[in-house]
C-alpha cells in the first residue's frame, strides 16, 4: 500500500524569539521488509540558518535546524510518499515470559534494535507499581508472549477512554494511567510501562495512521493526527512486533513509521530550545492519502 | 594493639602518641607492623612532640584564618536547605614517601590508560559487550551511557583528560582503588587550599621536609589544555553549573588560577556547528571546554530537556569535532560501581595488561553465581546501587553489613537481592588504614581514604604529587563522608632530598603563565555592570541614612519637617521606616552586589572578594544591633569606610580593560541617576528648610560647597555643584562625561570618531543640561534626564549584555 503524506507543524511564539534550535523527526523511515521510503522532503519558513540531517542512535532520520534572526513563528512541512508492506507473520509458538531473562542476558549487542535498550524505566515511560500490577493481574504463566501483549494492549483499548481533552503532551504517564484516559501518546506510554514492568522490552513508535474514509463519504482532509503505538520484543524468533493500544490491534499496513525510541522523548517530531521570554503555541495538521 | 616499640620512642614521643591506640587487623600510616614509627614520619613526629596544646590552638587558628580569608567553606546540602560550614581541615597532613608514591602513580597511570580504552570501546565498537566481558544490560540500563554520543570520536582522540581515583590501604598493606572519578572530578582546588592552610599550620616544618609541590601539576595541565586548542587562538573555558553548585568555589578558583574564562551554559551559543562564547564584542570561538558539570545538564536539546544550565546544540559541536570537552561527555559511565566487578578481567584478558593496583572486590548481582555469593556473604559486605556513580561513602543507598536493608523490613535479605538483582552490587566491606588526626588536643588514629588526581599530558598521565585525604571522625571506617563529620587533610609526598623549587606554589591570584588577551563574556559584563550599580547604590543609601540620623539625633522642631521630607524620599528609594531600624534595603542591595560579584569572582582579586564578604557580614551584623540615632550614624560611617575599602581595591587593582569599563559604567550611571533624583527632590520649591544642605551632604559635597561659594546654600549653588559642575566627581555632568569616555572605548566604537548610537545618546543628554543655568533646571528637566539615563541603560544592555 502506497501513501502520500503531508504534515505541517507550526510554532507560534508569544514574543519574538531571538534564537532557536530544533531537532526535527518528521521524515518517515526506510525499513527493510516493512516500509519503503519513496520520496519526501521537509521545508520550513522562515528559512533556517542552519540545516543538517543525520541519523540518531535509534537510526531515525533527524534534522537539526537553527534560526538566528528574530522570529515569531516557524512552520515545518513534510511531503512524502511511502510504501508500506504487510508485517511479518507472527508466530504464536508458546514462548513463556519466564524464558525472557535468559534470552535477554544472552544478547551481546547494543545496536539500535537491541532489546536491551527497551527494558529499563525511561523518562516518559517509567516503570511504576500501578502499571506493573495492572499487567500482572492480566497475565498467566501459560500465556505466550504474543498473548500477553495482546491481552495487555486490548485491556488498555477497552478500559481507557480516548479523550483528547483529558491530557496534554506534557501529562505524566502515571496521571493518564490513574485517570484511565488519554490519547495515543498516553496509551503508548502506559502499555510500555506495563510491559517493561513485567520484564518485556517495549518501545515507542511515532508515525501516521491512515484513517479510512467512511462508507459513501469523501475522506476528510486534515482530519488525521500524528499517531503513536508500541513495539515489543517477543523473543528471538518473533523479534519485534508492533501493537496499537489506541485501536486494540497488531499493526498492519495502515501504520506508517517515522521513528522508534524508548518513549516520546526519543522521537518527538519537533524539539526545540528557544531564547524567548514568553510561551508558545503549536498547531499540527496531517494528511495520509492512500494512492493505490 | 601492637605496642609501640619501646626502644624506638623516647619520652617525648611517648607523650605525644600516648593516645595513639591502633586498631586490630588494620594498617596504620604512622606506625608499622613492628610498632615503629615509619621513617617518613619521624621528623614530623619529632616536631609535633614539642607542640603544646596552646601552640596547637594557635597553629590551627592560623590555618582556619587562612581558609576563612580565602573563602573556603564546606557547603552542606541537606533537606533543611543549604548551609555553609567552616572547612573541616584536619591539621595533621598524611605523609607518604616518594618511593611509595611512585608505585601508586604507576598503578593509577595504568588504570587510567585501561579506562581510556574501555570508554573508547563503549562509545565505539562495543567489543566488550560482544565478547562477553561486560553484560549488555549494565550498559544499556546505565543512565550515564549517553546514546547521542555513541559513535562520536572525540576531537582530540581521547575521552579522558582529567581523572581522580579514590584509593585506600587495605589490611594487607596494599593500596586498593575504591572508586573511579571520570565525569568531572572535584577536589583538586581543595587540595591546593588544604596545602596552603596546612603550610600555615606547620610553617616551621614544611620547607625543611622536602615535600613535593603541587603547582607544577597544574602548570603542566594548563599547557596541555592550551595545546589542545589547535593553534588557532581560540579560547578555553571552564564550564560551571553556577554559584548554586556545591563546588562552585573550586570552579571559580581553578578559572582564576589557570587564567581561563569561567562560563555558564547561557554564556555560549552555537554557530554553524562551532561553539562560541557570547562576548561584549560578539561571539568568539571556544575550542576547549573543561566542564565541571555532569553531562546530563550540558545540552537540553539532546540530553536532559529540563536543563537550564546547558547550551543547546553543544552535542552538535562535539559531533562535528569542533570542541574538545574534558572529560568527554559520557565518560561518567566509567564511574558505575558495578564496573569494578568486571574491570580486573577486562584488564587481564581484554586489554592484556593486568591491573597493577587492584580495585575493591565487587560482585554484580545481575549474574546468578555472583548473586548467590553475595547472598551467602552478605554479612561481610556493603550492598548498594549497581549504577551508582557516587563515592562509596557518600551515598545513603547502601545497606551496610546487609542486616539493615532499607525499607525492606518485611522482606528477607535474600528475596530483596533476588528481586533487585541487576540493580545491586555487593562489595567487600572496606577496612581502611588509619592515619594521625587531632582530637581534642590528642593525636589519635582515624580511618583515611585518599583522592589522587591525574592529568593527561599528550599521551601520558601526570599524577599530582599530593591529593585530598578524607579523614573519618571516629574509628568507624565507614564514616568518611564529610556530611557525617569527616574532615579533609593535606597529603605530603616526602622526598629524601630537596625538591625542585621551580614548582613553588604561587599565590592563587597570580596565574603563573601568560594570559590570553582578555575577552569578556556578555554575562560577566552584565554582572560587573550591576556590581558597579549596586555598590554605588549602597553607598548612596548609606549616606542618606547617615544624614537622616544625624538630624534625627539633633531632633529639634525645625528638623521635624525635613525629617518627614527625607522619610518620604527614603521610602521612594525602598527604605521603609528609616527612623526605626537598620534599613533592609541596604542589606538586600549589598547582597545583590554579592550575587553579581560571585558570578564574576574569577575576574577580580581575592582581596576584593574578601573586602566585599567582610562588608556584607558587617551589614548583616549591624542590621541586628544598630539602634536609631547616633549609633546608626556610627554604624553607617563604619560601613562607608568598608565600602570605600572595597571600591578602592577594585578600582585600583583592576586592569583598565573591558571588565573594568562595564563596572565603571555601572558606577557612573548609578551615581548620575541617584544624584539627579536627589537634586530633583531637594531643589523642589516645596522642600523644607535644610533640604539643600541635606542633599549636599548626601552627595558628599559639603566641603567643596563651602570652599567654592563662600555664601550660604541656595538652590542655584546646590544645582550648580551637584549637576552642572564639570570638575566635581559627584556631579551629574561629570558622570555623563565619564560615561561618554567609557562608551568610546567599548567594542564597536570607531577610531575615526564616528559615534555609536550609545555615544550619541550620551552626548545629547549631556548637552541638554550642560548648556543650562541652574535656574533653568526644573523638575521636568530632571525627569527628562532620568528617562534618558534609563534609555541609556536599556541600549547598553541590548547592545552588549545579551
Amino acid at each position: 500500500m502506497r501513501y502520500d503524506i503531508k504534515l505541517k507543524i507550526e510554532y507560534r511564539y508569544e514574543y519574538p524569539a531571538a534564537q532557536s534550535r530544533h531537532i526535527i523527526r518528521m521524515m518517515p523511515a526506510e525499513l527493510e521488509h516493512e516500509q519503503r521510503f519513496i520520496a519526501g522532503n521537509i521545508t520550513c519558513t522562515p528559512q533556517a540558518d542552519e540545516w543538517a540531517s543525520r541519523k540518531d542512535f535509534f537510526d531515525n532520520n533527524c534534522i537539526e535546524a537553527a534560526f538566528k534572526k528574530n522570529h515569531q513563528n516557524i512552520v515545518f512541512s513534510l511531503k512524502a510518499r511511502v510504501e508500506r508492506f504487510l508485517p511479518h507473520e507472527i508466530s504464536n509458538r508458546v514462548f513463556p515470559l519466564s524464558e525472557l531473562p535468559t534470552a535477554l542476558s544472552s544478547i551481546r549487542t547494543l545496536d539500535a534494535r537491541s532489546p536491551l535498550h527497551f527494558c529499563a524505566s525511561s523518562i516518559r515511560a517509567p516503570i511504576e507499581n500501578g502499571t506493573r500490577s495492572f499487567a500482572r493481574d492480566l497475565v498467566t504463566d501459560d500465556m505466550s508472549l504474543i498473548d500477553v501483549v495482546s491481552t495487555i494492549g486490548n485491556a488498555i483499548f477497552q478500559e481507557f477512554k480516548y479523550d483528547p481533552k483529558a491530557t496534554t503532551v506534557e501529562t505524566p504517564m502515571l496521571e493518564a494511567f490513574n485517570g484511565r484516559h488519554g490519547v495515543c501518546q498516553d496509551f503508548g506510554h502506559i502499555m510500555i510501562s506495563c510491559l517493561r514492568g513485567i520484564g518485556i522490552p517495549a518501545g515507542y513508535v511515532s508515525g501516521f495512521l491512515r484513517t479510512r474514509a467512511q462508507e459513501g463519504k469523501p475522506r476528510l482532509e486534515g482530519a488525521d493526527a500524528m499517531h503513536a503505538w508500541v513495539c515489543i520484543w517477543c523473543g528471538a524468533e518473533n523479534g519485534w512486533v508492533e501493537y496499537d493500544p489506541t485501536n486494540g490491534f497488531f499493526v498492519g499496513q495502515d501504520h506508517i513509521v517515522i521513528a522508534r525510541g524508548r518513549d516520546y522523548f526519543d522521537v518527538a517530531p519537533v524539539k526545540g530550545i528557544t531564547r524567548t521570554s514568553g510561551g508558545h503555541k503549536t498547531k499540527q495538521s496531517v494528511d495520509v492519502i492512500p494512492i493505490d | 594493639m601492637p605496642p609501640i616499640s619501646s626502644s624506638k620512642k623516647n619520652d617525648v614521643w611517648r607523650n605525644v602518641l600516648k593516645d595513639y591506640t591502633l586498631h586490630d587487623g588494620i594498617q596504620d600510616e604512622l606506625i608499622d607492623e613492628s610498632g615503629e614509627i615509619r621513617p617518613v614520619w619521624r621528623s614530623f613526629v619529632q616536631t609535633i612532640s614539642g607542640v603544646s596544646l596552646d601552640d596547637w590552638k594557635i597553629r590551627i587558628a592560623r590555618g582556619q584564618q587562612y581558609l576563612r580569608d580565602a573563602g573556603v567553606y564546606y557547603r552542606d546540602n541537606s533537606t533543611q536547605g543549604t548551609t555553609e560550614r567552616e572547612w573541616p581541615l584536619s591539621p595533621v597532613p598524611l605523609l607518604i614517601s616518594e618511593q611509595e608514591w611512585h608505585q601508586i602513580s604507576v598503578g593509577l597511570k595504568q588504570r587510567a590508560n585501561i579506562l581510556e580504552q574501555v570508554i573508547g570501546d563503549l562509545y565505539g565498537e562495543n567489543t566488550l559487550v560482544r565478547d562477553g566481558f561486560l553484560p549488555g544490560q549494565l550498559i544499556a540500563k546505565n543512565p550515564e551511557w549517553l546514546r547521542p554520543l555513541v559513535g562520536v570520536e572525540p576531537r582530540s582522540g581521547k575521552f579522558l583528560n582529567f581523572l581522580a581515583f579514590d584509593i585506600g590501604r587495605g589490611p594487607d598493606g596494599k593500596w586498593w582503588v575504591l572508586g573511579d572519578r571520570t565525569q568531572a572530578p572535584s577536589g583538586a582546588a581543595f587540595a591546593l587550599e588544604n596545602r596552603l592552610a596546612t603550610t600555615r599550620i606547620f610553617s616551621d616544618l614544611y620547607s625543611p621536609s622536602h615535600v613535593h609541590r603541587l603547582a607544577g601539576f597544574f602548570k603542566e595541565f594548563r599547557d596541555a589544555l592550551l595545546a589542545l586548542r589547535g593553534g588557532d587562538g581560540s579560547r578555553i573555558g571552564i564550564l560551571t553549573p553556577g554559584p548554586l553548585n556545591d563546588t562552585y568555589f573550586e570552579h571559580a578558583y581553578i578559572a582564576r588560577y589557570l587564567g581561563f574564562m569561567l562560563l555558564e551554559g547561557e554564556d555560549m551559543t552555537m554557530r554553524d556547528g562551532k561553539l562560541m562564547v557570547r562576548t561584549v564584542d560578539g561571539p568568539k570561538p571556544i575550542s576547549v571546554l573543561w566542564r565541571r558539570m555532569d553531562a546530563h545538564w550540558a545540552d537540553p536539546l539532546e540530553l536532559e530537556e529540563t536543563s537550564q544550565l546547558g547550551t543547546a546544540g553543544l552535542l552538535n559541536a562535539v559531533r562535528s569535532q569542533n570542541v574538545t570537552i574534558i572529560n568527554a561527555l559520557g565518560s561518567g559511565v566509567l564511574e558505575t560501581r558495578a564496573l569494578l566487578a568486571f574491570l580486573p578481567r577486562i584488564a587481564r584478558e581484554w586489554a592484556r595488561d593486568p591491573l597493577i593496583m587492584p580495585n575493591i572486590a565487587t560482585w554484580w548481582c545481575g549474574q546468578k553465581a555472583e548473586r548467590d555469593f553475595v547472598k551467602t556473604n552478605a554479612y561481610k559486605m556493603t550492598i548498594g546501587d549497581a549504577y551508582a556513580t557516587k563515592f562509596l561513602f557518600d551515598t545513603d543507598d547502601i545497606s551496610l553489613k546487609a542486616n539493615k536493608s532499607k525499607d525492606q523490613a518485611n522482606q528477607s535479605l535474600d528475596d530483596w537481592i533476588d528481586d533487585n538483582g541487576e540493580t545491586l552490587v555487593g562489595q567487600e566491606a572496606v577496612r581502611l588504614s588509619t592515619t594521625p588526626a587531632l582530637d581534642n588536643g590528642k593525636i589519635v588514629p582515624r580511618p583515611m581514604s585518599l583522592r589522587v588526581f591525574l592529568a593527561r599530558i599528550g599521551d601520558h598521565w601526570s599524577v599530582m604529587s599530593g591529593g585530598f585525604a578524607r579523614i573519618g571522625n571516629s574509628s568507624e571506617t565507614t564514616a568518611l563522608a564529610m556530611q557525617n563529620g569527616g574532615s579533609a587533610a593535606d597529603v605530603w609526598i616526602v622526598s629524601d632530598k630537596p625538591v625542585n623549587a621551580e614548582t613553588m606554589l604561587q599565590t592563587p591570584s597570580a596565574p603563573f603563565v601568560r594570559h590570553q588577551p582578555g575577552i569578556l563574556p556578555s554575562r560577566a559584563a552584565d554582572n560587573l555592570f550591576w556590581l558597579g550599580r549596586y555598590t554605588e547604590r549602597t553607598e548612596h543609601l548609606i549616606r542618606l541614612v547617615r544624614a537622616y540620623h544625624v538630624r534625627m539625633a539633633e531632633a529639634d522642631a525645625q528638623n521635624t519637617q525635613l525629617l518627614e521630607y527625607v522619610h518620604d524620599h527614603a521610602t521612594y528609594l525602598g527604605i521603609a521606616n528609616v527612623e526605626k531600624q537598620f534599613p533592609l534595603a541596604i542589606r538586600t542591595t549589598i547582597h545583590s552586589a554579592m550575587n553579581a560579584a560571585n558570578r564574576v569572582s574569577d575576574r577580580f582579586s581575592m582581596d576584593g572578594s574578601r573586602a566585599l564578604v567582610d562588608l556584607a557580614k558587617t551589614i548583616d551584623q549591624m542590621s541586628l544591633t544598630a539602634v536609631p540615632g547616633n549609633d546608626m550614624v556610627r554604624a553607617m560611617s563604619v560601613l562607608l569606610r568598608k565600602l570605600s575599602g572595597f571600591s578602592g581595591l577594585i578600582h585600583d587593582n583592576m586592569t583598565r580593560f573591558m571588565g573594568w569599563r562595564f563596572l565603571s559604567i555601572g558606577r557612573s550611571l548609578e551615581r548620575a541617576v541617584t544624584t539627579n533624583n536627589l537634586v530633583s527632590k531637594f531643589s523642589n520649591p516645596d522642600a523644607p528648610f535644610g533640604g539643600l544642605d541635606f542633599a549636599i551632604e548626601v552627595a558628599d559635597c559639603a566641603m567643596t560647597h563651602r570652599r567654592r561659594y563662600e555664601l550660604s546654600t541656595n538652590r542655584s549653588t546646590m544645582i550648580d555643584l551637584l549637576v552642572l559642575d564639570p570638575l566635581n566627581p559627584r556631579s551629574v555632568v561629570y558622570q555623563l562625561k565619564e560615561l561618554e569616555s567609557l562608551a568610546a572605548s567599548l567594542p564597536g566604537s570607531d577610531e575615526n570618531h564616528q559615534l555609536t548610537p550609545l555615544q550619541s545618546t550620551l552626548i545629547r543628554t549631556q548637552a541638554g543640561i550642560a548648556v543650562e543655568t541652574p535656574d533653568k533646571l526644573d523638575e521636568t528637566m530632571f525627569a527628562t534626564l532620568n528617562n534618558q539615563l534609563s534609555q541609556f541603560s536599556n541600549d547598553l544592555t541590548s547592545t552588549y549584555l545579551r
